[in-house]
């Protein structure tokens, strides 16, 4: 038995396939996903989603949006998404490194900043 | 009647500048069809969002959200104005201005602050020619606007709504409707309003699944409406890039067709000037002939 995994993209469908388990990057933790999973909606951080297909394992980094569990499809919904081995740990060092150099005066700008370091850490993260 | 040679060269020049045309439209064909195909593909992204929109309003949530709620006081706006990089396709950028200009107008006589945004460089000269000066100017959009390109400008004008530096957005693109049909139009897209796409379908799959929400379903809308804002800018970049290239596509092909009616034209001049040019000369000879004679 396996499960299905459609990455969606607004450029294209990234890609579709089947996989024994897959364990998405949520929000506020990680998550793994197995034949049979009741349903959820679930919002996505930014951090690595790996696959367990018959091929072997296989990563891909997430740059937030959502994830549809329904009848072992795992649908994700994502504004990008990368496979690790193309990410460059450089660069998103620099971009962490940007982050951190955001204003905050008002809440607002905190909580734009804090996005940003976030994201900038899954990244750093998903490239090493 | 005209030098024959004079006629012969003008022909010629002409049917070079047909092959060329030729050459564009097909160019333009190309181009269409790939853009189109990017334009189906971002449905696929559409579609889900709806659906976990739907998923949400099923749930009972209330669908509330700042960027939804209109402000106010209006005290800044902004107009982007997506039009092409190059020329030689028709209406499309005319049409684009004539919409922006009335429109922009109208927003100044009631909103003192508002910059114009432009992407495309003939609706920047086209702009400047109409001294409306511009803000921010985007050059790298080509038929294939990616969508990375494009989440960078809206991630400005979301940061600038939240921190309040921003009230209202407003967008002027061409719609494709059809492959014969595109429409000039304003759209507002801050605040968003609703989050009804256009491609709304109301899928009963009959089963109605508990979903569970994690980690909230309050965490989720509060991602899903920046998202859908994202992707329905996306959608004007693409609706603008397919519409431009039908636009040339149709350009292109009334050129072409008007180039083989003058070339046409000009052969039956041209086969007149010669034939009297002919004629010119035996008549001379037959008055040489007959003088020799007398």
């Amino acid at each position: 038995m396996s499960i299905r995994c459609v990455v969606v993209t607004p450029e294209r469908t990234e890609f579709d396939r089947e996989a024994d388990s897959v364990v998405l990057p949520m929000y506020d933790g990680e998550l793994g996903v197995l034949n049979g999973r009741a349903p959820f909606i679930g919002r996505l951080g930014f951090g690595t989603l790996r696959l367990q297909t018959a091929a072997g394992p296989e990563r891909y980094f997430i740059d937030g949006g959502f994830a549809q569990v329904e009848k072992d499809v795992v649908n994700v919904v994502t504004s990008r998404a990368v496979p690790v081995d193309l990410l460059d740990s450089e660069e998103a060092q620099a971009s962490l490194e940007k982050a951190f150099e955001m204003p905050s005066v008002t809440p607002e700008q905190a909580e734009l900043k804090e996005t940003a370091i976030r994201r900038a850490r899954g990244q750093l993260r998903a490239s090493r | 009647m005209a030098n024959a040679r004079a006629l012969d060269k003008r022909r010629k020049s002409i049917r070079n500048i047909r092959k060329i045309t030729r050459t564009m439209e097909l160019i333009a064909t190309a181009r269409y069809k790939k853009s189109m195909d990017r334009a189906h593909a971002a449905t696929a992204y559409t579609n889900q969002i709806t659906k976990i929109v739907s998923r949400l309003a099923a749930a009972g949530l209330d669908v509330k959200h700042p960027l939804l709620e209109k402000r106010e006081v209006t005290e800044h706006a902004r107009v982007l104005v997506l039009s092409s990089n190059r020329g030689l396709c028709g209406g499309y950028n005319g049409n684009i201005l004539r919409t922006a200009v009335p429109a922009i107008r109208q927003l100044r006589e009631t909103v003192e602050d508002c910059p114009v945004d432009v992407s495309g460089k003939r609706g920047l000269n086209g702009l400047k020619f109409r001294r409306i000066k511009t803000a921010d100017a985007y050059l790298n959009f080509e038929d294939q606007p990616a969508f990375a390109e494009v989440e960078k400008i809206a991630d400005k004008y979301l940061s600038m709504y939240i921190t309040g530096e921003l009230d209202r957005l407003d967008v002027v693109y061409t719609r494709f409707i059809s492959t014969s049909r595109q429409q000039a139009i304003v759209e507002t897209l801050l605040p968003l309003g609703s989050l009804d796409m256009d491609s709304e379908e109301e899928e009963q799959s009959g089963v109605n699944a508990e979903y569970e929400f994690l980690p909230s379903a309050e965490s989720i809308l509060e991602e899903v409406v920046p998202t859908s804002f994202k992707v329905r800018l996306f959608k004007c970049f693409l609706d603008a890039a397919v519409s431009e290239q039908v636009a040339r596509m149709i350009a292109m092909k009334g050129a072409t067709e008007n180039a083989g009616d003058m070339i046409k034209q000009l052969s039956m001049t041209y086969n007149r000037a010669r034939q009297s040019q002919i004629t010119g000369e035996i008549m001379e000879i037959i008055g040489g002939v007959e003088a020799l004679e007398g």
